[in-house]
């Protein structure tokens, strides 16, 4: 849907609006969405390097296990990861093909 | 703004499956009923769950059909992401409740539920319904067999950024919304407001909640149905596949430390299901169940224990002192064998699961003017004759709200609380002597 000019003008107003009002939440989830960036990068230079179970991205990056887990998860969740089979007792995780460039 | 007022019969509190049960009994004998839910889907905790017992129904295949009932039967009027703020007496009998529409910033007649708005979102949250194993999205549909099926945006963990707004194909984000009050007048009320679990610290003993390998069932719960967070049973420290899996029974009931002396009455059960499960899940592993009682007084229940024993599930009988780690993460149990000897020892499993307690979620004096009993649920005068009915009359109650109790007590609870209700309701409009000796009785 293409929006008129003074439509989209008044969204952006409102947005602002909304955004002054939440100031703290806001500044709050953007320092979070920064450390998730960088966590995200660190995942995705490992797994670039072919298929990684968690202990052995945890141990290249040097974050928590379980924080890498949690990562692959959600990523995995939003069609970012793909669980490419199964090494012992751990799941190995890939990059999936979409942004694999 | 729309100002809207709703008349109906009854007003059900809750939308778990007690609610939603009491809620479908009435509209089905043609009540009007309002069913309140201050989540934005209904569904309660048996939404999260992977089976049930004794049968091993699929739970979203027996919970996801009543849900869809509640949301279009034309005798329910569905109010989910609201609150009840304040209730008064309405004149000439029943009661005049103001609730709050909190703002989805999403319209929910317009939105599809078609999730672009969630795959654009940038910021991955831990997700509640996954116990925090799992991610969501900041705005998103609640989980994927949510009622209703739409989306709503969770301002406080949001950057504001827009994009969902660019995304959504039919214009349905809104970020001006603003909290709605409403009336909802009602000739009666069921309180079907749940339970809560014992907290993950409660227990410093068990490791107050730091242990990452020590999670409690309902976690178990979701490792173990299909929609969960890994898609298969791992565990959370680390992703490995657990070998060793043991059960903690009583952690958070018949404990005074706790100020918890009831059982829980869930918990042998669910144990023992999970138990069954994981050996389907994982048949290479070996799971032990620690347990001071196994109480399974049920319909089918002992027959389901015995199973459990001939599938090879180990029970030891002996309460669990402590719960520390080892250098892996693995969890180290500290218990005595009872039946072999007293001997006290410690194991290392990989994975361990805390059966934890059913505890009261709500109190509903002060907004309702309905005490709770000793035990924090609420009061019942008569339990053994009527046993959801409350001290106030006309406010009823269903579902673990009056107690522990599993799915299938609370579906029974919820019919006899829709019986109540609709006597009540008939009562007003055609006083009799015969109940009025009764009412008196109960409220004595």
């Amino acid at each position: 849907m293409t929006l008129t000019r003074e439509e989209a003008k008044q969204r952006t107003a409102i947005l602002k609006q909304v955004r002054d009002q939440h100031q703290e939440t806001v500044d709050r989830t953007r320092a979070r969405l920064k450390d998730q960036q960088t966590v995200r990068r660190q995942i995705c230079q490992q797994l670039r390097g072919g298929p990684k179970i968690v202990p052995e991205i945890a141990e290249a990056t040097g974050l928590p296990a379980h924080e890498v887990l949690w990562h692959i998860t959600a990523m995995k969740k939003y069609d970012l990861v793909v669980e490419v089979g199964q090494c012992g007792e751990y799941y190995q995780y890939a990059m999936a093909k979409e942004t694999e460039s | 703004m729309t100002v809207k007022n709703v008349h109906v019969d009854v007003l059900v509190v809750g939308g778990g499956i007690a609610g939603m049960q009491s809620a479908l009994d009435l509209a089905d004998q043609g009540y009007r009923v309002a069913l309140v839910e201050k989540e934005p889907s209904i569904g309660g905790k048996m939404i999260m769950l992977s089976k049930v017992f004794p049968t091993l129904d699929c739970c979203s295949c027996i919970t996801t059909p009543k849900m869809s009932a509640v949301a279009h039967h034309d005798n329910i009027e569905l109010l989910t992401y609201c609150d009840v703020q304040a209730i008064g007496d309405r004149p000439g009998g029943g009661f005049v409740i103001d609730v709050v529409q909190k703002p989805r910033y999403v319209d929910i007649d317009t939105c599809t539920g078609c999730r672009q708005c969630e795959y654009v979102c940038p910021i991955d949250l831990p997700s509640q319904f996954d116990r925090e194993l799992g991610a969501v999205r900041a705005i998103r549909v609640p989980f994927s067999t949510a009622v209703p099926q739409k989306a709503f945006l969770d301002i406080d963990n949001c950057i504001l950024c827009g994009k969902c707004q660019q995304a959504c194909p039919v214009e349905a984000i809104d970020f001006a919304q603003q909290p709605e009050t409403f009336t909802v007048e009602a000739g009666a009320i069921i309180l079907a407001t749940g339970f809560e679990l014992t907290p993950a610290g409660a227990k410093a003993e068990y490791g107050a909640g730091e242990l990452l390998n020590v999670v409690d069932a309902l976690v178990m719960e979701r490792l173990l149905a299909p929609t969960g967070p890994y898609g298969h049973v791992l565990r959370p420290s680390d992703g490995k596949e657990p070998d060793s899996i043991a059960y903690v029974q009583c952690a958070g009931s018949r404990d005074k430390t706790l100020g918890v002396e009831y059982c829980s009455r869930v918990c042998c059960m669910y144990a023992i299901k999970q138990a069954m499960l994981l050996s389907g899940a994982l048949p290479l592993a070996d799971i032990t169940i620690y347990y001071m009682d196994i109480r399974t007084f049920g319909k089918g229940h002992e027959q389901f224990y015995q199973n459990a024993k001939a599938m090879g599930i180990e029970f030891v009988k002996g309460k669990v002192a402590r719960i520390t780690e080892d250098e892996d993460k693995n969890p180290v149990v500290r218990v005595e064998l009872i039946e072999d000897g007293s001997k006290v020892v410690e194991r290392a499993h990989d994975l361990v699961v805390l059966s934890v307690g059913m505890l009261p979620g709500y109190n509903p004096k002060s907004l309702y003017g309905v005490p709770v009993a000793d035990d924090g649920f609420a009061a019942i005068p008569a339990p053994n004759i009527r046993p959801s009915v409350t001290p106030k009359p006309g406010i009823f109650v269903t579902g673990a709200a009056a107690g522990p109790m599993d799915i299938v007590d609370s579906i029974v609870l919820a019919g006899a609380a829709a019986a109540e209700a609709a006597a009540y309701l008939e009562e007003v409009r055609t006083p009799s002597p015969q109940r009025a000796a009764i009412e008196e009785a109960v409220h004595a």
